[in-house]
């Protein structure tokens, strides 16, 4: 009875590095999108929005204060597996909800069938995340965020730092993923 | 654990939100292109600002001090005259900042002109199975600002009126495509309405019989065969499109041809209703391509000249070469290495000073001469030749 249970989860753990594998792949693949359909976006909403060193100042909205990428290094080492992937599924929660947004609300054409396209890309890497926690036996609690009314200029404003912070979230989560597969190793 | 250190920089150590430190008035407006606009940057918070070290840009650029207005300690104005279209589709970024740079608020201008009647509206049918129509913008004032466009059609006699969903923009214009129950034998009113926030324009009325308007695919297996060993024919053959093989009508046709390294086409027009045509008068031994497009004119009826499908992939073939006489007198070979005609030459000067007493310069007549008597001489053997110019 004990050789089934310790053969069992080990098991298990192999899927899951292969699944925790290749969400590091698509982390990587969406960085990169990224990278081309932010400066497309910049360029749709005029300068200075795409000038190299243009900074507004951040919002307050939901989804630019939780959760957020930067967290200081002993407290991101620290976290346990699932306070790790559950701050990665929050935040994906919120961020696809508001590049939705952004699409909705963009009036380009073509911009919009590409930031709806990299929806589904983000969607995906969020189906990931979940599968992930429900096969490690940890709950998922998703709640819906409210959105603000706001003007065009302010909705701007919030675009620009929506990209960067899923920027910055796509570039920490390829440290997570790989974080997460060494801890299940050992 | 570098990157991480980076990481903790990007945490924002200001920052308020937009709205709690100034506000400009109006917020997204909507004006015509050469209106004038007074803005006012409103500083809601105490920040220790004055109004009259603030400034203003507009697209990033900023803008000049003298059109300001410092209304009072916390209100800055500036008046915009002569607005021209707005630089993109999401509104022109107007913004005050605080002397050191920072954005304080921001508004978007939306400037554009109200939409002109669509123009050059004019529709195909693609086998009598469906009516895309293309259309173009009436103004260029209408495309600094978001303007919707709505293709709608009738059939005359009928009173439901129909839209065309989901338009796409091309190069020239825009288009649409209604791909239901396209209905024959009664005639289509299509029109284009234009709207936008300044105002709306509907297109004329265009009327068409979907049969006047009708396009085909171009006519399949085109095929280029030599005839028997004539070097200056090629033979033309290909079939009506396949998708129209069961409706009667009486397509005609039109050839192209041009030479393998020559961009220029040469038409065969009147080819008829046959399906082959012959060609005559080419040049032996070349690679001809071959391309064949239909018409189908006086389809169920139609009166109209019928619209040109698309050409046909090119077919290729060449004419059979002729003998070594005409090789000879076609141009001569781009040798373009210099030891070969150097070598012509040195035997060309040989034959002249044998040949030509008293002459100390060489003409072309002669060098023709020459050409032609060594055509002459192409049975014997080289060395033959050779010896007879190195004495």
């Amino acid at each position: 009875a004990s050789l089934a249970a310790a053969v069992d989860p080990s098991n298990n753990l192999a899927s899951e590095r292969s699944s925790i594998e290749s969400t590091y792949e698509l982390t990587k693949y969406l960085e990169y999108q990224l990278k081309e359909i932010k400066d497309v976006y910049l360029t749709y909403l005029g300068p200075p929005f795409n000038e190299k060193d243009f900074s507004p100042p951040r919002p307050n909205s939901t989804a630019l204060t939780l959760p957020s990428a930067a967290t200081r290094l002993e407290l991101w080492h620290g976290l346990e597996n699932q306070a790790r992937l559950a701050q990665n599924q929050r935040a994906y929660s919120i961020l696809l909800a508001a590049v939705r947004e952004l699409a909705r609300s963009t009036l380009c054409p073509s911009l919009k069938t590409s930031l709806l396209h990299f929806c589904t890309g983000l969607d995906g890497l969020l189906g990931s995340i979940s599968a992930l926690m429900n096969s490690l036996g940890y709950s998922s609690p998703l709640q819906a965020a409210a959105r603000p009314t706001m003007n065009d200029f302010a909705r701007k404003v919030e675009g620009f730092w929506i990209l960067r912070e899923l920027q910055s979230w796509l570039w920490r989560s390829a440290k997570d993923f790989n974080r997460l597969k060494k801890r299940l190793r050992g | 654990m570098i990157s991480f250190m980076f990481l903790l920089l990007l945490a924002p150590d200001v920052l308020f939100s937009l709205t709690h430190v100034a506000v400009i008035s109006p917020q997204d407006p909507i004006l015509r292109i050469g209106s004038s606009l007074t803005a006012t940057c409103t500083l809601t918070t105490e920040l220790g600002l004055h109004a009259g070290s603030l400034y203003w840009t507009l697209n990033g650029v900023r803008l000049s001090s003298s059109t300001y207005r410092t209304v009072s300690a916390n209100i800055l104005t500036i008046e915009l005259h002569s607005l021209n279209g707005s630089q993109q589709k999401s509104g022109d970024n107007l913004m005050c900042h605080g002397p050191d740079g920072r954005v304080l608020a921001g508004s978007c201008l939306y400037v554009g002109m109200p939409p002109e009647k669509p123009v050059n509206l004019t529709c195909r049918s693609h086998n009598a199975k469906d009516l895309s129509c293309r259309w173009s913008a009436g103004g260029p004032g209408e495309t600094h600002i978001p303007t919707k466009y709505t293709l709608k059609y009738k059939l005359r006699w009928h009173e439901r009126e129909n839209e065309c969903v989901s338009y796409s923009v091309e190069k020239q214009g825009y288009s649409c495509r209604i791909s239901a129950n396209i209905a024959l034998f009664t005639p289509y009113e299509i029109w284009v309405e234009a709207t936008n926030q300044l105002g709306s324009a509907t297109s004329d009325i265009s009327s068409l019989d979907v049969l006047d308007v009708v396009t085909t695919d171009p006519p399949a297996n085109v095929q280029v065969s030599r005839i028997g060993s004539l070097e200056d024919q090629l033979m033309v053959h290909w079939t009506s499109p396949p998708e129209l093989k069961d409706v009667l009508f009486q397509a005609k046709y039109q050839i192209r041809y041009r030479l393998e390294d020559i961009a220029d086409w040469k038409a065969v027009d009147n080819v008829g209703n046959l399906t082959s045509c012959r060609l005559a008068g080419l040049k032996p031994g070349t690679v001809y391509f071959v391309q064949v497009r239909c018409n189908p004119v006086g389809i169920f009826g139609s009166r109209k000249p019928g619209i040109w499908s698309d050409w046909s992939h090119p077919a290729a073939a060449s004419t059979p070469s002729g003998d070594l006489l005409h090789r000879g007198s076609c141009d001569p070979k781009a040798s373009g290495q210099n030891s070969t005609l150097r070598r012509e030459l040195k035997q060309f000067f040989g034959w002249v000073r044998k040949h030509a007493s008293g002459c100390s310069s060489v003409s072309i007549k002669l060098y023709d001469q020459w050409r032609v008597w060594l055509q002459k001489s192409h049975h014997q053997p080289r060395n033959q030749v050779q010896q007879d110019n190195n004495s």
